[in-house]
């Protein structure tokens, strides 16, 4: 095109909004996980520095792929998700490494990363461009969903091969979401909803020890088996309980010392509530908020398809996967372990949501909003 | 370019409605945990993050009334582990079972528990504390804390009970005054992390303990000593099962002595003093074990009931004089029987050579029964049973110690019958306390007041400020002031010329009565086994103590004023000496030392041909016992062949017993 589009600015609010939930979790990362520092690192700064270097990458590629056309991504589309899916089987070569008992990260000699997070980008942007491109079949069943579900199908797949149950209902329901956006069938919708809850069902009543029942079930009481099923669920409602209103003050948790286990990753949103009390957690979760509006907004507002999905898709990532933290800090929902986006603890993940972030702000450089 | 659709838009606007009701009900869901149900979650957070270890406050001094120690607590060493802190639990181990003479494998055992803290051993010397506190091992600490010491060992043991090895009262006066005894505890109290180390917050606090208050006694250590001792000696030569002796300031209801022999050494509860038996008991399977332990802490005097026998009968003596039934000089007649009452034909124990007429005076001197039953029946059930009820017997006296007994009278006067009436005038088919006994005697002897029994004066605390004080209390006024006078005389003269002479004590002018019960055991009179009793007032003109002596199952004779009267007069004699009360020798006492004659042999005779033999030289005699006809042959005889008694003394008699069922 000979037309030269003026560079517009992007969407300030959601810029600000996003640093200033990193800012707070870097020193919610480092209160939280001063006690563990010492005590396996003899060093309690260990995980801020790794924290702060992930920030630093993660604000490199923030601000590339602000400045860098989505346009262009989605020819790399088929590229990325290639790319994506094969750092996920890298796990199971020789480079792959397993911390806690799980097979979950890669190691390429100067550093290790997550696959599981580039998966997550990886398909979001793959079915986005998919979903674009046969815009008039999305309704279609043969054409439709059932390449659809067989690419939402392959990357959860990965991600389940890993034991992560948390990130796997995270990432279907991200990308469901891309699906339902962009047109599917409402019949083929409560077919899929059907299906899943019948899965979990028979998952659920399957088991003959009635321990994965159990350990579903602990959320509703936790305290009935405070030592054992319920230990975490207790542990982070003491957490936030001790928080209160105002909070025990900054760096003054007493349950990230060894109560809450790795207190600056699944659970650092317990922390927050204990050091920051509610106004602290309130201040997050609107924070989240702002940044949902803002990207909804913006794949509202954008005159491309592939950049609504996209938009979309990231949109829809950070949605879920903080409300699911939210719910199980909160014990709303069964304990599964999950990190909150932005805040918690994990190089990989930062790196991955600040460059999705970029995207987005990247996408609403090229919509018409007032820009305030 | 494809440009969204309509159904997109509509789409994203209601996802995003969605997304606002689930955020807004995590909100509700955040704020309903950290603000209503803040308060109560906090209270579980810190129960799992404070930590208090226990700091014991010193337990009390018991005194006795003069102010010696009876029990102490003396600083000891507690050894406990916090195995956290412990950097080698190897070599920890090994240093310490070196110190502490233990075994090595225990040691590291305790050391590596997943616990906050774990307690090494209990009660360490000084230099065993000193040589580990030099090791400077971390994660092992050293408290001081108490141990209870009885310096007195088998001492007043049934009064003073013990302790279990962290301080709490199992019995005695221990466990009554437990709550003041054992003082507050303190606690220092320190926030920990879930691997049980000190977190960097609020620090540690330290709370003092508070000391217990000390208890002051009645009891006299020097007055228990001489009882003690008396107890002992009467349980060796009778060989009797248990011997009690209480004594007791009349006036205020002091109990200055009480003993129950055989008792326990305080500081080693759980073993008998017995050598023997201590082998015996290695062998007893836990279950019998438990039950000798039960058997040996049992303090007769107030935890059992018996038949008092005669020695009741100075309680029927008493309300009937206060009635006005009868005087000193009534006149009564034995002659051997009461046959008039339905049910039964009574016997006097000496039916067979009846007392004849009797004075009331002279019936208390011979214990005659015939006489009591008389009197018994000329006050009636319903004043003799007032009488009963308000010496306080039937319940009880809320003397403080564990298990008391109320002892056993009828409900009501409806159930006594005329029978029961007439055998509870020599004080059989009624079940007593020895307390409960010995506080009626004081009633009688002091004016006619019944008292309280008092054990503990006072509570001090450590620089000897009373705290609380317990003053003598008077229960009831039972007996006016001549009543007991008259009573007093009734018994002194008992000593003097009937069945106590052998309490007598010369100088002292001592009042008594004897009693002989036979034991029920199951609810019915156990052949063989009887219950010798004596209780004594002494001076009979001022009383200053009164004394009770029981023999439990002596082994040969058996009758009170052989068993128990003489160890009372021992009791009496030391204890008023001891009280300086002078002694005051009559004239005709000074004389009576110098008429003696020796004791004939009259055993294996029958009884007729012993009483005419006694009677020639001058010597009275009796016979408490009931199963017997005219050719008895006698089987013993107290004071022995040989010895040197005043002349007109009583010669017990013990005849070979007929039972004709």
């Amino acid at each position: 095109m000979a037309k030269k589009v003026r560079k517009k600015a992007c969407d300030f609010t959601l810029l600000l909004t996003t640093l200033l939930l990193i800012f707070m979790g870097i020193i919610m990362v480092f209160s939280s996980s001063w006690p563990e520092g010492i005590r396996t690192m003899n060093d309690g700064y260990y995980f801020l520095k790794k924290q702060v270097i992930a920030a630093l990458v993660g604000l490199v590629a923030m601000l590339f792929f602000m400045n860098f056309d989505y346009r262009i991504i989605k020819k790399l589309s088929k590229l990325i998700y290639a790319g994506a899916v094969a750092s996920g089987l890298l796990i199971f070569t020789p480079l792959g490494i397993v911390k806690k008992g799980a097979r979950r990260w890669v190691n390429l000699g100067f550093t290790t990363f997550m696959p599981s997070d580039i998966i997550k980008l990886g398909s979001i942007i793959f079915l986005a461009a998919f979903l674009s491109n046969r815009k008039d079949k999305i309704q279609d069943f043969k054409k439709g969903t059932i390449p659809t579900l067989i690419i939402i199908g392959l990357s959860c797949g990965l991600i389940y091969a890993q034991k992560d149950l948390g990130t796997t209902v995270t990432l279907g329901m991200t990308l469901i979401s891309i699906f339902f956006i962009a047109g599917m069938k409402i019949s083929h919708l409560f077919v899929m909803v059907v299906g899943a809850i019948a899965g979990l069902v028979m998952a659920i009543v399957g088991d003959e020890d009635g321990y994965r029942m159990r350990r579903i079930t602990a959320f509703l009481d936790p305290f009935a088996d405070k030592a054992n099923t319920g230990w975490q669920a207790v542990q982070s409602l003491y957490a936030l309980g001790s928080g209160g209103l105002f909070g025990l003050g900054l760096g003054k948790s007493r349950q990230k010392f060894f109560y809450i286990p790795e207190p600056y990753n699944d659970f650092i949103f317990a922390i927050i509530g204990e050091e920051l009390g509610f106004l602290g957690t309130l201040t997050v979760i609107l924070m989240f908020m702002i940044i949902i509006w803002r990207g909804i907004r913006i794949a509202l507002n954008v005159e491309d398809l592939f950049g609504c999905l996209l938009a979309t898709g990231i949109v829809a990532l950070i949605t879920v996967q903080s409300l699911i933290h939210i719910a199980v800090v909160t014990s709303s929902i069964p304990t599964t372990g999950i990190p909150l986006p932005l805040v918690s603890y994990g190089g990989t993940s930062l790196v991955l949501y600040m460059s999705a972030i970029g995207i987005l702000l990247n996408i609403s450089r090229h919509v018409n909003l007032d820009r305030s | 370019m494809t440009v969204p659709s309509n159904i997109t838009k509509k789409r994203l606007v209601f996802v995003f409605a969605v997304v606002l009701i689930v955020v807004f009900a995590l909100i509700i869901r955040t704020g309903y945990i950290q603000i209503a149900r803040g308060e109560e979650l906090k209270k579980g957070a810190l129960e799992q993050w404070t930590k208090g270890i226990e700091i014991k406050p010193k337990r009390g001094i018991i005194f006795d009334r003069n102010g010696k120690k009876l029990a102490i607590s003396v600083s000891s060493y507690t050894v406990w582990a916090s195995p956290a802190d412990i950097d080698d639990p190897i070599d920890t181990a090994k240093k310490v079972a070196e110190v502490l003479d233990m075994d090595e494998s225990l040691v590291y055992e305790k050391i590596t528990k997943r616990q906050n803290v774990e307690k090494i051993k209990q009660w360490i010397t000084k230099e065993e504390a000193k040589k580990l506190r030099n090791l400077r091992l971390s994660g092992i600490e050293i408290v001081e804390d108490n141990k209870r010491f009885y310096p007195y060992e088998d001492f007043a043991s049934h009064i003073l009970g013990f302790t279990d090895i962290d301080g709490y009262g199992l019995y005695g006066i221990e466990k009554t005054y437990d709550r003041y005894l054992s003082g507050t505890p303190g606690r220092w109290v320190k926030t920990e992390d879930a691997r049980g180390r000190q977190m960097p917050y609020d620090g540690e606090r330290v709370y003092d303990a508070e000391d217990g208050l000390n208890v002051v006694l009645t009891i006299d250590e020097v007055i228990q000593h001489f009882a003690e001792k008396a107890a002992m000696e009467s349980l060796i030569t009778t060989k009797a099962k248990n011997v009690s002796i209480i004594v007791m300031d009349p006036k205020t209801g002091d109990i200055l002595a009480m003993t129950t022999l055989p008792q326990y050494n305080p500081n080693n509860p759980r073993e008998p003093l017995d050598e023997k038996e201590k082998e015996k008991w290695k062998e007893l399977p836990e279950e019998e074990l438990q039950k000798k332990w039960y058997d040996m802490w049992r303090n007769f005097a107030i935890n059992d009931a018996y038949e008092p026998g005669s020695t009741f009968k100075t309680i029927v003596a008493a309300a009937a004089l206060e009635e006005n039934v009868a005087n000193m000089d009534s006149h009564f007649y034995c002659n051997g029987f009461i046959r008039d009452i339905p049910g039964g034909v009574l016997k006097c124990s000496r039916w067979y050579n009846p007392h004849g007429a009797q004075t009331l005076k002279e019936g208390m001197e011979n214990s005659c029964n015939v006489v009591f039953v008389n009197l018994g029946r000329s006050l009636g059930k319903e004043k003799l049973y007032k009488y009963i009820k308000a010496f306080g017997f039937g319940e009880k006296t809320g003397i403080e110690l564990t298990g008391e007994q109320g002892g056993i009278i009828p409900p009501n006067t409806d159930v006594i019958k005329e029978i029961n009436l007439a055998t509870m005038s020599y004080g059989h088919g009624i079940a007593v306390t020895p307390i409960q006994l010995i506080n009626a005697v004081s009633a009688i002897a002091n004016g006619g007041n019944l008292m309280k029994p008092r054990l503990v004066s006072k509570l001090i605390d450590n620089e000897g400020n009373v705290v609380i004080e317990n003053k003598p209390e008077v229960i009831r006024q039972v007996i006016s002031k001549t009543t007991s006078d008259m009573m007093l005389e009734m018994m002194e003269s008992v000593v003097t010329k009937g069945t106590g002479t052998n309490a007598y004590v010369p100088g002292y002018r001592v009042a008594g009565k004897t009693g002989t019960a036979q034991k029920i055991i199951d609810g019915k009179y156990a052949p063989g086994k009887y219950i010798g009793s004596f209780v004594a007032v002494a001076p009979a003109t001022d009383p200053k103590i009164a004394v009770l002596v029981i023999v439990d199952e002596p082994e040969g004779m058996y009758y009170g004023g052989s068993v128990a009267a003489p160890v009372a007069g021992k009791v009496i004699e030391e204890t008023l000496s001891y009280l300086e009360v002078e002694p005051e020798f009559t004239e005709e006492e000074k004389e009576q030392f110098e008429y003696t004659e020796v004791v004939p042999d009259v055993r294996n005779m029958t009884i007729g041909e012993a009483g005419e033999i006694l009677s020639q030289l001058g010597f009275r005699y009796t016979t408490e016992s009931y199963n017997i006809t005219e050719n008895s042959v006698v089987i013993d005889q107290f004071p022995l062949p040989g010895t040197e008694v005043t002349k007109g003394s009583i010669i017990d008699l013990y005849l070979q017993e007929e039972y004709n069922n």
